[in-house]
């Protein structure tokens, strides 16, 4: 799709990618209003709680199933607030499959603490909540597992063999929950996750899966009366969230642009 | 004009890693419908009502092996049958009544959300594990190992491991 932007792989980025990317960051975490990070941040737990998990009875057999909606309408807002910032910017995703030598654990552009003698705005945010019950101020940390520990692509073909909506969906937020808890720190409790810089590009790598199951499945076995339940506190709906091209963009292992004219 | 009561104010600490919750093991179950004389493709272990407001963990999963711990061997001859996560909010992050769920206390014409912290459900395939177990005997318990991944001190952190219901759904 030519007019869309594509998300690449956080593995893959460039060095003008992962310039435009921190600089983005850089430039939403220092804002206080609601365009900052902080306020999308809490948007998902404290102090907003608007996210949506694997809650699952009778009465919420709906809304159980807004998990990959939910979060594809959040990171679509907070990419777009990126873009404000600096317009080439994309949201990477985190390919938690990949060992050694290509990556070990956390995505290297997330985890060095510095960057050119400055803190890594991918690798940490100061949170500043002073009137929440708990008070929540100071830098976002994280306890890594052993890498060997994280999904793996076995993991991933098994949750997309799973042609049922349903199925699939919860064999998914499976997948997501474990590297939350492998992350540990801030990424291991729902009210505060959001904060850590990596949460983004953890769920870019849920909703690219669910985006693959969806060019492979369709979207006719998602039941039609979840198609209508609003997003909240995004202005969207189910419906409005299920193709990513309509959202302007796409999913990309890699790749450069290539200088036209001027060639001899 | 009476005054509201003072709302207690309290610390948080950054979430650290734990160690393990109570160990669960049910009574036994019969396990014949995962016999070689059905034909099961796949059996799910169906966990229900699974709290969620406390510590952060991995549940990993044994069939018919009771004394299982977290250093027990995850292999087919220990009876380990799979691993569930479960992505919790590590406490109350809010004023008293915050985290109460009171589901069953809701108006029919009540449309806003439910409340996030409704009891979870999941689903962990353990076809393998209790196909071999089926082979040689009629029954199984099923234990639970918590090993708690994200934990403050808002949280409880003995009695991690808390559901409704555990059922096995088997499909051929």
């Amino acid at each position: 799709m030519a007019d869309n932007r594509l998300r690449y792989g956080a593995h893959n980025l460039t060095d003008p990618q992962l310039k435009d990317l921190r600089a983005a960051y850089a430039g939403q975490q220092a804002i206080s209003d609601n365009r900052g990070y902080q306020y999308l941040a809490g948007l998902h737990g404290v102090p907003g709680f608007w996210c949506w998990h694997h809650q699952g009875n009778a009465r919420t057999a709906k809304h159980r199933q807004l998990f990959l909606p939910w979060h594809r309408a959040y990171l679509y807002h907070f990419e777009m607030g990126l873009r404000d910032r600096v317009s080439a910017a994309t949201l990477p995703w985190w390919d938690w499959t990949l060992r050694p030598p290509r990556q070990t654990g956390l995505p290297d552009a997330f985890a060095v603490a510095k960057v050119g003698g400055q803190p890594n705005p991918l690798a940490s945010f100061k949170v500043n909540l002073p009137n929440t019950n708990p008070p929540v101020v100071g830098q976002t940390k994280r306890q890594p597992g052993v890498p060997g520990d994280l999904p793996t692509q076995a993991d991933i073909d098994d949750a997309l063999s799973r042609g049922d909506w349903i199925d699939f969906g919860m064999a998914l937020e499976q997948l997501h929950d474990s590297v939350h808890g492998w992350v540990g720190g801030f990424m291991g409790q729902v009210p505060v996750a959001a904060f850590d810089p990596v949460f983004w590009a953890h769920h870019c790598m849920i909703d690219r899966i669910w985006w693959l199951w969806q060019v492979k499945n369709g979207n006719a076995n998602i039941p039609a009366d979840l198609l209508d339940i609003p997003l909240a506190p995004f202005n969207m709906k189910v419906r409005d969230v299920l193709n990513v091209t309509d959202l302007g963009y796409d999913y990309a292992a890699g790749g450069a642009k290539v200088a036209v004219g001027g060639v001899s | 004009m009476a005054r509201a009561a003072k709302t207690p104010r309290r610390r948080y600490d950054p979430p650290r890693r734990g160690g393990v919750g109570k160990i669960y093991t049910s009574g036994r179950v019969d396990i014949t419908f995962a016999g070689p004389e059905h034909r099961t493709y796949r059996v799910d272990l169906m966990i229900d009502g699974i709290e969620h407001g406390g510590p952060s963990y991995r549940g990993f999963v044994f069939l018919n092996n009771p004394g299982a711990t977290d250093k027990t061997p995850r292999d087919l001859e220990n009876g380990y049958a799979g691993v569930f996560d479960i992505f919790a909010h590590g406490g109350c992050m809010g004023d008293p009544g915050h985290c109460e769920v009171n589901e069953h206390k809701r108006e029919v014409y009540d449309f806003r959300n439910p409340n996030p912290l409704t009891p979870a459900r999941k689903r962990v395939t353990v076809t393998e594990t209790i196909r071999e177990l089926a082979k040689r005997q009629k029954t199984a318990t099923v234990t639970i190992v918590p090993v708690i991944t994200a934990m403050n001190s808002l949280c409880e952190t003995r009695d991690v491991f808390k559901c409704e219901e555990l059922s096995f759904v088997a499909y051929n």
